[in-house]
């Protein structure tokens, strides 16, 4: 009797906790839930043939192949930038690490908007490389090159710092271990290092391919909005809404949806493998 | 061996220090220099001028009064959704836990064109605002709305591993003690997770500083009223305003920069509370 | 295969770690490095094993040069403290891992990887753990499982850091028998740090006692037992009772500030004076501890406890309680000026 009241004591009333459960699902389903639903609805609220055909047409599939070309680059290139870093800053101690380490983060401070800005200034018609580029007929910004870039800057750090706390908590002993037994570095590597981090390493691809595909504000400066040329698929939807194609705007959205739905699944799947397998996660920033 | 770095037998640490300083400058210093540079041949007058501009202080305004509200309404809402999914247990739960990383895996661009739709005067939820007489898209309003949806994930996921951290026995200890439920969670948890909160407030707070799609949707963009900076910047780029959009653009970093110092400053003033 | 030492030093910072060591390690013996924490032996063992550099000195293995060789080329067995098992391989593919990751011309085929690991991890008595990961064996077992994997490459040397610290106390000392059995059977040059004297005394062939960066001394376990060569050695390595010369003036000899060493073995009590170097002490505690019984008296008007400890058989012969007034007398000590003395 005396350690169930004791238990009731550090519990809230039925009421209080009915009341909390209720603000906290409220508050998401009007936020999450209710947004998520719409998108689906007001894309297929004219047919599932109009909505097919949103999808089928000839910009909106280029605005598809130029977000998966532009995720394809951006995603390998900071992976191997993550893994180059990560090595260096948890396996090696040497001077300035924290700075390296603030550097790293630093585009997560930056406005998307300002993103973009920095590459139209190096690379536009009026930026410093501006006249060289025009002059060898080379075009970065209003072009596929400029939009890669910017979504790289966006998404820089994603994998690096997934990867720093990670094996910096792992130590570097098991590396030493592999060393002493005779491995080369990259043994070493391949069999030891990868195989520890290599949940870590999905979970950073993973959010990093879901901001590279989703990128909007950066992409939008150095872009151009040139129809079936430089939009990418957020860019197609902007488009599409301002000139009030609804159905056209909603039906590339659903295609991000769900790729939001999936970056979320495979990431609560890996979080549960990570957790299974004991190699502790980082977190989501 | 140099002083720089201490030996070790494991290889590839030139390689490695090699291209991580070369794709960071690459990548990010020298284009971020640029920022810096460009300003400077404005010269300070120049450059005081354009940030002081009325429309560039409207925006600022604007863009920080939402930013705050935003975030403090995911301070409040975020603490209870923590707390919730941390002590309570409801079917569904997990899939809920999940979904609370929507805004980090949704782009941008579909949360602005959805919640416009949805807000607007005639949307889902708009129309009943409007019977109301209370408009929500295309004011500052609607700007809250985007911005709050963007900051949704950080109160919620810093709070709730500290909030997992509390233990029981305290709790128990202070209930032992005489106290209610109500001086528990205000003395003992609140406490606890304070530094938590402060610093989900600062992150969603600086995210929304920079946040440009999902905003330009629903806000209307009229300048003065309801017009953010990152806007502003874009408008200076189109009119071929490179120094004024580049001015502005300085200040923002300058601004997001101080943030993340305070931020990190926080973190590190919690770690050591919490070490104690 | 012998190991030569010659004027190592190693500096972090500001910090020496390593001060001018000179070291001889026979071929096939097993050798301690034993000293407090920060003493420098571990860093003498990784440099040892290519893990560190040292700043200048020689470092020789069978006479020669090695400095220069890579930790993956000097053929050293290293085991590490936390063991470092690879956690996403099973016991035989950690065991299998320095024979796969051999050159291919010199790797063996798969059945004889196979026969090899099956062949250590019977000789360390785990070879039913095989499929296991690391997460699922105990302290002792994972201890077992470093060591065999670390011999799978047949090393000349093999070097262990701090071999049994993370061990609860039992395992422990089984464990130390058992390293013995296999070194006697293996005779592998072997050097391994510890912290802890009763291992150091009781498993290695000699054992060398480091402090701040030196070698204080150097030799069997019974020599750096009996005839300890520095003050610090008297003290680090079992107790011992510190008589200052200006408070116990006829033990010590009459030159300067000097302590006398003690050993609380080293001690006789009688009922009666003996001679001018018998002091006057009042009994403050007995406790008999198995075999032995300690005798805690104290000096009059001082507030210093002397430890005291006696057999069985003679404190039975002349027992002693709370507040007998007694006389002690060194029958063995040593000398050390108060400067030198730790």
């Amino acid at each position: 009797m005396a350690t169930q009241q004791r238990r009731i004591s550090t519990r809230e009333s039925k009421g209080i906790t009915l009341l909390l459960i209720g603000i906290a699902l409220g508050y998401l389903f009007l936020f999450l839930g209710l947004p998520l639903i719409a998108v689906f609805v007001e894309a297929l609220s004219k047919g599932w043939d109009l909505y097919w055909q949103a999808l089928v047409e000839p910009d909106a599939l280029s605005a598809v192949r130029l977000t998966l070309l532009v995720a394809a680059i951006a995603v390998p290139a900071n992976l191997v930038f993550g893994i180059a870093a990560s090595w260096a800053i948890a396996k090696f101690e040497f001077k300035g690490k924290s700075l390296l380490i603030t550097f790293i983060d630093l585009p997560f401070a930056v406005s998307p908007v300002v993103s973009g800005l920095i590459y139209v200034l190096l690379f536009g018609a009026q930026g410093w490389l501006g006249p060289w580029l025009q002059a060898h007929d080379i075009k970065l910004i209003f072009a596929v090159p400029g939009i890669v870039l910017a979504t790289i800057f966006v998404t820089f750090p994603f994998i690096a710092r997934e990867l720093i706390p990670l094996m910096q908590a792992q130590g570097k002993e098991e590396e030493e271990a592999a060393v002493s037994l005779g491995a080369t570095g990259w043994q070493t590597f391949w069999r030891v290092t990868l195989p520890n981090i290599k949940w870590g390493l999905l979970y950073g691809v993973i959010l990093c391919n879901a901001r590279a595909m989703g990128e909007f504000g950066a992409v939008s400066v150095v872009s151009g909005h040139i129809r079936g040329m430089t939009t990418t698929m957020p860019l197609h939807v902007e488009i599409t809404y301002n000139e009030y194609n609804f159905v056209a705007a909603f039906a590339v959205a659903s295609l991000l949806a769900l790729l939001a739905l999936v970056t979320l699944g495979i990431k609560s799947l890996v979080e549960w493998q990570a957790k299974r397998s004991g190699e502790p996660l980082h977190g989501a920033h | 061996m140099s002083s720089f770095k201490a030996h070790s037998v494991l290889p590839g640490f030139n390689l490695a220090l090699g291209f991580t300083l070369l794709y960071l400058s690459l990548i990010v210093l020298i284009p971020l220099s640029a920022l810096f540079v460009n300003t400077a041949s404005l010269g300070f007058g120049g450059f005081w001028d354009v940030v002081t501009g009325d429309r560039v202080l409207a925006s600022l305004k604007v863009t920080f009064l939402t930013s705050f509200a935003a975030a403090v309404a995911n301070a409040f809402f975020g603490l209870v959704v923590a707390w919730v999914l941390v002590r309570y247990s409801f079917p569904g739960k997990r899939i809920i836990d999940a979904l609370v990383d929507l805004p980090f895996a949704l782009p941008t661009a579909v949360a602005g064109i959805v919640l416009a739709t949805l807000y607007a005067p005639n949307g889902w939820l708009g129309q009943y605002f409007a019977e109301l007489g209370i408009k929500i898209a295309y004011t500052p309003l609607g700007i809250v709305v985007a911005l709050t949806f963007i900051g949704l994930p950080f109160v919620v996921r810093t709070v709730q591993p500290v909030l997992e951290d509390v233990e029981a026995e305290v709790e128990e200890a202070a209930a032992s003690l005489g106290a209610g439920r109500w001086d528990v969670f205000r003395r003992v948890i609140f406490p606890a997770v304070a530094p938590a909160l402060l610093t989900g407030f600062s992150l969603a707070f600086a995210r929304a500083i920079g946040e440009y799609g999902s905003v330009i949707f629903i806000a209307g963009n009229m300048p003065y009223i309801s017009e953010i900076t990152p806007l502003l910047i874009i408008a200076k780029l189109e009119q071929y305003d490179y120094a004024g959009a580049t001015a502005i653009a300085l200040a923002m970093l300058l601004i997001s920069f101080a943030l993340l110092l305070a931020i990190n400053g926080l973190q590190w003033w919690s770690s050591r509370r919490g070490a104690r | 295969m012998s190991i030569s030492i010659q004027n190592l030093n190693k500096q972090f910072g500001t910090y020496k770690a390593l001060d001018n060591i000179n070291l001889e390690v026979n071929s096939g013996e097993l050798l301690a490095l034993l000293g407090p924490s920060g003493c420098g032996k571990t860093t003498l063992l990784r440099i040892i094993g290519g893990m560190e550099l040292a700043d200048f000195g020689k470092l020789l293995f069978n006479g020669e040069d090695v400095e220069q060789r890579d930790a993956r080329e000097r053929n050293v067995g290293f085991v590490f403290q936390h063991y470092a098992l690879f956690r996403h391989m099973t016991v035989f593919e950690n065991v299998a891992f320095g024979l796969r990751v051999k050159p291919k011309k010199e790797r063996p085929n798969e059945a004889e990887i196979k026969r090899r690991v099956h062949e250590l991890l019977s000789l360390v008595q785990l070879d039913w753990l095989h499929d296991r990961y690391p997460a699922q064996l105990s302290g002792g077992q994972r201890q077992r499982i470093a060591l065999a994997r670390a011999l799978a490459v047949e090393p000349k040397i093999l070097l262990l850091d701090e071999p049994f610290g993370a061990l609860d106390a039992q395992v422990r000392k089984e464990l130390r028998r058992w390293l013995r059995r296999l070194h006697d059977e293996l005779h592998i040059t072997s050097v391994f740090v510890t912290h802890d004297q009763e291992e150091a005394l009781e498993v290695a062939d000699r054992v060398v006692v480091m402090n701040k960066g030196v070698i204080e001394q150097v030799g069997t376990p019974d020599e750096v037992y009996a005839a300890p060569a520095t003050s610090f050695v008297y003290q680090f390595i079992g107790n011992v009772n510190l008589f200052h010369s200006r408070d116990h003036a006829p033990w010590t000899s009459e030159h300067g500030d000097v302590v006398a060493y003690v050993r609380p073995h080293d001690i006789d009590i009688s009922t009666t004076r003996q001679d001018e170097t018998s002091l006057p002490v009042e009994v403050k505690l007995v406790r008999a501890i198995g075999s032995i019984v300690r005798v805690e008296v104290a000096a009059d008007g001082s507030s210093e406890f002397i430890e005291i400890e006696l057999s069985r058989e003679r404190f039975d012969a002349a027992p002693l309680a709370n507040g007998d007034r007694v006389f002690i007398r060194p029958r063995q000590f040593r000398v050390f000026e108060e400067a030198s003395a730790a």
